[in-house]
């Protein structure tokens, strides 16, 4: 097992050994034991060793009030499907009875699943880790006093109400085939938690995402929208998902991260009408770990569970830094992954209605959005002006690497980040490419030169998005150690 | 070859009749039949074409609230969104005063905006809306694929335009409930939606959560132990294992051998287990080692699937067949003594086992019917209206007729009626027959894509509407711009002013030969019951005095306002009874047009005798009836019941198409033909028109003139027709509505809702017909009295005897259902009008 010389970060993984068992109803796709599955390829696969494992505690139902209703968390606790009958009217009206059964032990399962985005949280608000996984979370679609799309309890509400002690901006991504409207929903009109969700939109649940909802109030801008068609190949996702990401780093300037990787976007998926291979979906947990921010990464959906299993234990190698054969290794589970028992997946030949015409206009509608954000104070500032220059002479295209000035901006107002500054080398090696933002003066002018200027400041800079891709994509090795 | 193979998802064209424009379906499954054909089943697209004008408003009307961000916009928005669209939130929407301003403002579709009007023309017919409707179609219909997205407000329609088969929608049309809706769903914003925002700590404040109390670790990577270590730690642990089962009894016989105890002792439980205690140990390999083997014995960690009896797991396979994957129930009445858990744990493990495997085999055959994708060559049949040199003959005179316009025979050629170019390679014929309309191949692929002309034109948004034009021109009567309309038959050129005089002109002076023909289906086959009112109008009003000549042009209108005042007027000075007298003399029961009810000849013989005062007729023989094994045989009976099947349903004679008829008649002169014409259509018949055609080039060509008798042009699908009468139902107008406004005496507009339609099932309605009468049979018409042809109308299944020279009217004679023929009475009811 190789490591990968650049990003080896401190890692906890949250896991009860129980989740596997909960079992949705007979003909539901929802399958716990997908998480099971991933958790048993990650031993077989010694990636296991490599974490800090958690066993989560149940959350409770105070904690899950800080998002949820009273009588809504009430109402699950109470919920069994031998009483079933005597909560029609609730049931009606927390819609729990259709998408989201009630099934044994369902309350123990929402508090599972909230209970791991919740201390991972607060992990990572300890800065007591880096990257924080919780597979067995992410369920997105879940409301404040209603249920949706298979979910229940809205952990990763839950987790950003945590990370918000200690951040003044979070930075929710969603890269789940569903729109992450739960989500959306609960911060839809403050500006301390930017949620971006890139989904199939048009006739497809939940029905919402569209690119004109933007956030209200306070809130408006901080909500983006990236409606997808079917067939959405990695090339093209990622043509979006970079420039998108980037763009919203560097104007929001998140000092935290949540991830919902939602595993239906693969190709294949029983629900879902995405194209992804494993890989291309893992690429999004790459490109935003490289960002260096506190991060939290959560399950969500995923239907054809071998491909999500697959899909999960890649992205926990990814955020290790750790590189895995693509030959899967013997375990209880094996025979699910045949007949090819390989770790990568194809995808398939379904033809691709984003038209890169498409991805542009909606890439630049966002840009748009984005520039509404106020700007940060002196953003473009400390800076590197000379190198600028010269890369600018050498490949205008080059430009706007901007994403990274802002965030180490952004470090500074961060409260309390003090701490922040020590957490980043705990891994072995891993000093070398952390640009993060946290070490606020040091590094980062220096990253973010090293093969571009940043001149973020300029508005018309979309077209060269497409470059920043591939400067994303270099491993940054490069980089001096310290600055 | 990739372009040819078609997938779970695609949306594709699909060619259900070859004179109409493609379907747009998107395929939902393609399943094997066990005949070796693929079907798929298919969600439908909907053109504007198909949709209900209403509906098409409320459509422009979105599309404007979602271009504008104005207040009165986003109202629009709220009522067509929030809620389906019923007709009459339609038209509240419509009767908005602010909307109605708005759409004085600007009528245009979004995007649209530096369209040119050619443009904007064309955008509509990328226009679909989708429905949840599914369906199932031959595969091999499919015409091709092509793209439907989602539009999205970026985009501008000419990204559509510039681009080959690619359509966009916007809305959702529900067919049955003819609604439109917005697929959009709401992110809601208030304080039972949003959280409160947890605020950041301040300065110097302490987080109350202590991450010991969220979480038990359980590992952690800081230990001082090297992946080769825990390696051989995780071997040991494995050989205890394997020791532990060679120790332990139930496991013996479970494993007989060595190479099952280790393979057990692998599992994932048996490592995990390995990884706990060293954790527990302190990563102390040594101690880790000895809590393996603590002083009870060598630990030994089993999981559900080892946990488990044969018999247990023979239980549990029956109980998944019987129950299927309900846990729930397999645990009350299988497995009792399993918990949840342990059920659903061994479930998954269990799926990996050889048994599973095989059953998945199984199914998997089984699930070969379902394909995930077909190929399917490109249809190169050419189309029926494609003009090939075989007519070319008759459509090269009809040319030159078709293009004097202006009374001059000069040679024209023939001219695109949608692009006017008169060049092309090939031709098809377009919209009705008889109007002799030419399409060049481009403009004929145009039009079977997207469902219109590459121009507004003269004839509008499509054929239909060139025929909806026909008709309110016949109604006005006078727009300025009308040409003549000029019979194209060789020898003819009539002119007639209004489209539907040419029609009938066409249909009768040039029906080809005489006697009955089939016509198209109606769209809705009906009978008019009239009212007593209606009836009595008949008789009273002047207008109404001539239903020799009404029933003979069922076309021409009856001034229904005129009607209406003559019989007030006449009825003004009648009291009651003389209404029941003149009821009485047109045939009505006194007073009410309800049938009386006399009961049983039984009942009405007792009657008689008390009121006689005889005694009542106790047990009469001749009051008895005869049991129906002692009824009298007929000689001949003209309908008999076709043979049962072995199910006791009635097998009826495969109904030839219309092709094959045709075939025959010029093969053997018999009235045969008209009998098979009236028979009931299967199903292929009327849906798998194609096959029908090629049924037809395997046949003798059509003997004469195939090009005179007018075909059907639409002829609804099923699913169509149902859709249609669901709608005429609801609205009470759009369907029938041609039909109605030339038939006599419409009986509503005069006693309000006396008259009431009957719609008959599609499948039960006989076919349409129209008589065209020859010289003799008019003639024979003639000789007969109008007592006479008032009844043969009435009562047409009665075989009429000519007074003496004519010969016997050959269709009356013919059949039970001649009927139809007559062309009087009753029968301009199923007549169709071909406009
Ligand atoms: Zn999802
Ligand atoms: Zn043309
Ligand atoms: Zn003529």
């Amino acid at each position: 097992m190789a490591m990968q010389p650049h990003s080896k970060k401190r890692v906890c993984y949250y896991y009860d050994s129980d989740i596997g068992n909960y079992y949705y109803g007979q003909g539901h796709p929802m399958k716990p034991h997908r998480i099971r599955m991933t958790h048993n390829l990650l031993l077989n696969y010694g990636l296991y060793r490599k974490m800090e494992i958690y066993r989560p505690h149940k959350a409770t139902a105070d904690e899950m009030t800080k998002f949820h209703s009273d009588d809504y968390i009430r109402f699950l606790r109470s919920i069994r499907p031998d009483n079933m009958s005597e909560y029609n009217k609730q049931m009606q009206r927390f819609n729990v009875g259709e998408d989201c059964p009630v099934f044994d032990g369902l309350y123990e399962f929402c508090q599972l699943s909230a209970g791991g985005s919740v201390a991972a949280a607060v992990k990572l608000n300890k800065q007591a880790s880096e990257i924080c996984i919780n597979w067995g979370g992410g369920l997105h679609h879940a409301k404040k006093s209603e249920a949706s799309g298979f979910c229940y309890v809205n952990d990763i509400v839950l987790g950003i109400l945590e990370l918000l002690k200690y951040h003044q901006r979070v930075l929710y991504i969603d890269i789940d085939v569903h729109h992450g409207d739960g989500v959306e929903e609960a911060f839809y009109t403050t500006d301390r938690v930017m949620t971006v969700s890139f989904h199939k939109y048009g006739e497809y649940f939940p029905g919402t995402g569209d690119l004109r909802d933007i956030g209200a109030g306070k809130g408006k801008y901080y909500a983006v929208n990236i409606p997808l068609r079917d067939g959405m190949d990695d090339e093209s996702y990622e043509s979006i998902f970079v420039p998108i990401i980037s763009k919203v780093m560097e104007t929001f300037q998140p000092s935290a991260v949540v991830l919902q990787c939602g595993a239906d976007s693969l190709t294949g998926d029983r629900l879902g009408c995405f194209n992804l291979t494993v890989r291309g979906h893992g690429r999004c947990v790459e490109l935003v770990k490289r960002f260096g921010l506190p991060f939290l990464l959560v399950g969500g959906g995923g239907y054809t569970i071998r491909n999500v299993s697959r899909c999960w234990t890649y992205e926990t190698s990814v955020a290790l830094g750790v590189e895995i054969a693509n030959e899967l290794p013997y375990n209880d589970y094996f025979e699910y992954f045949g007949p090819d028992f390989k770790l990568h997946i194809s995808p398939s030949n379904m033809s691709n209605q984003n038209t890169t015409e498409y991805l542009d206009k909606i890439k630049n509608r966002l840009f748009e959005n984005l520039r509404m954000l106020p700007h940060a104070p002196g953003v473009q500032v400390q800076a590197i002006p000379e190198d600028a220059v010269n890369d600018e002479s050498e490949d205008e295209d080059k430009i706007d690497k901007d994403e990274r000035l802002p965030q180490s901006e952004k470090d500074k107002r961060i409260t309390g980040d003090g701490e922040l500054s020590d957490s980043e080398d705990e891994g072995e090696g891993g000093r070398r490419d952390n640009r993060s933002y946290r070490a606020p003066q040091r590094k980062r002018p220096r990253l973010d030169k090293d093969n571009n200027a940043k001149d973020d400041v300029k508005p018309e800079d979309n077209k060269e998005d497409v470059k920043n891709v591939s400067n994303l994509e270099e491993p940054k090795k490069e980089i001096p150690p310290n600055a | 070859m990739a372009a040819n193979m078609y997938r779970v998802g695609d949306c594709v064209y699909f060619e259900t009749s070859s004179t109409s424009p493609y379907q747009i379906r998107r395929i939902e499954e393609l399943n094997k039949t066990a005949s070796g054909n693929v079907e798929a089943k298919v969600m439908c697209f909907y053109r504007r074409r198909d949709l209900p004008n209403p509906l098409i408003q409320l459509a422009d009307k979105h599309q404007m609230a979602q271009s504008e961000d104005s207040p009165v916009a986003m109202k629009l928005k709220k009522i067509c969104l929030k809620t389906p669209i019923g007709e009459e939130q339609a038209a509240q929407a419509v009767l908005d005063p602010a909307i109605v301003a708005m759409e004085e403002e600007s009528s245009e579709l979004p995007g649209t905006d530096g369209l040119a009007p050619k443009q904007r023309h064309q955008a509509k017919h990328r226009e679909l809306f989708l429905s949840r409707h599914v369906e199932t179609l031959p595969a091999t219909h499919i015409r091709g694929k092509c793209s439907v997205t989602l539009l999205n407000e970026t985009e501008s329609l000419l990204s559509y335009l510039n681009k080959d088969d690619a359509f966009f929608y916007c809305l959702v049309f529900d067919p049955s409930q003819k609604t439109l809706l917005a697929d959009k769903g709401e992110i809601r914003v208030g304080s039972r939606y949003q959280t409160e925002v947890t605020n950041l700590l301040k300065e110097g404040e302490e987080d109350a959560r202590n991450s010991e109390e969220l979480e038990t670790l359980v590992w952690t990577p800081e230990h001082g132990l090297t992946d080769r270590q825990i390696d051989q730690f995780l071997v040991v642990s494995r050989s205890v294992g394997t020791f532990a089962r060679a120790l332990d009894c139930s496991s013996s016989v479970k494993q007989p051998s060595l190479h099952m105890s280790a393979a057990a002792a692998s599992r994932d439980i048996t490592l995990f287990h390995a990884m706990d205690t060293l954790h527990k140990s302190g990563y102390s390999i040594e101690t880790a080692l000895s809590s393996l083997v603590p002083a009870s014995g060598p630990v030994l960690c089993r999981d559900e699937m080892e946990e488990w009896s044969a018999s247990e797991a023979n239980l549990f396979e029956e109980a998944l067949d019987k129950y299927g994957k309900d846990f729930v129930d397999i645990r009350q009445d299988f497995l009792p003594w399993k918990t949840l858990k342990n059920l659903v744990e061994y479930y998954y493990m269990w799926k990996t086992t050889d048994r599973y495997v095989q059953q998945k085999r199984v199914k998997a055959v089984e699930a070969e019917s379902k394909l995930k994708q077909v190929y399917i060559p490109n249809y190169n049949k050419p189309n029926p209206a494609l003009i090939t040199n075989n007519n070319a003959g008759t459509n090269g005179k009809g040319t030159v007729l078709n293009g004097g316009t202006n009374g001059t025979a000069a040679i024209a050629p023939t001219v695109c009626a949608s692009c006017q170019v008169t060049n092309s390679s090939q031709w098809y014929t377009w919209g009705p027959q008889h109007l002799q309309y030419r399409l060049c191949g481009t403009c004929w692929q145009y039009w079977k894509k997207y469902g219109g002309l590459k121009t507004a034109g003269v004839f509008g948004e499509s054929e239909g509407e060139a025929c909806r034009g026909a008709r309110t021109g016949e109604e006005g009567a006078l727009s300025a711009s009308h040409r003549p309309h000029r019979c194209t038959v060789l020898n003819c050129a009539k002119e007639f002013k209004l489209r539907a005089h040419l029609a009938r002109h066409v249909a009768t002076a040039h029906g080809g030969c005489e006697g009955a023909r089939p016509v198209m289906k109606t769209r809705a086959a009906f009978f008019l019951r009239a009212s007593p009112f209606t009836r009595l109008a008949r008789r009273l009003v002047r207008a109404l005095r001539r239903p020799r000549h009404h029933a003979r042009s069922p076309f021409s209108p009856i001034n229904l306002h005129q009607v209406k005042h003559e019989f007030t007027v006449a009825m003004a000075g009648v009291g009651g009874a003389d209404m029941r007298a003149m009821g009485a003399v047109a045939g009505l029961a006194p007073g009410s047009g309800k049938v009386r009810v006399r009961g049983a000849v039984g009942a009405v013989a007792v009657r008689l005798a008390t009121a006689h005062g005889s005694a009542a007729p106790r047990a009469q023989e001749w009051l008895l009836l005869t049991p129906k094994d002692r009824m009298p045989v007929p000689e001949h009976v003209a309908f008999p019941k076709p043979p049962k099947a072995p199910d006791g349903s009635l097998m009826y004679e495969r109904v030839l198409s219309r092709a094959e008829i045709e075939a025959r008649r010029g093969e053997t002169p018999t009235l045969a033909p008209v009998t098979q014409a009236l028979k009931r259509r299967a199903y292929d018949d009327i849906n798998g028109l194609d096959r029908g055609v090629s049924s037809a080039s395997a046949a003798p060509p059509p003997a004469k003139r195939p090009n005179k008798h007018p075909a059907p042009m639409q002829r609804p699908s099923r699913e169509q027709y149902a859709a249609m009468c669901a709608r005429a139902q609801a609205t009470g107008q759009p369907l029938p509505a041609h039909v109605f406004a030339h038939v006599n005496g419409k009986p509503t507009s005069l006693s309000g809702r006396g008259g009431r339609r009957h719609v008959i099932s599609w499948m039960d309605a006989p076919d349409d017909l129209y008589y065209r009468a020859t010289e003799t049979a008019k003639a024979a018409r003639r000789a007969l009295s109008c007592g006479e042809l008032r009844r043969g109308a009435r009562a047409p299944w009665r075989a009429m005897r000519p007074p003496a020279g004519p010969p016997v009217l050959p269709a009356l004679k013919g059949t039970g259902n001649a009927g139809a023929n007559t062309g009087t009475g009753s029968a301009p009811l199923q007549l169709v009008i071909l406009d």
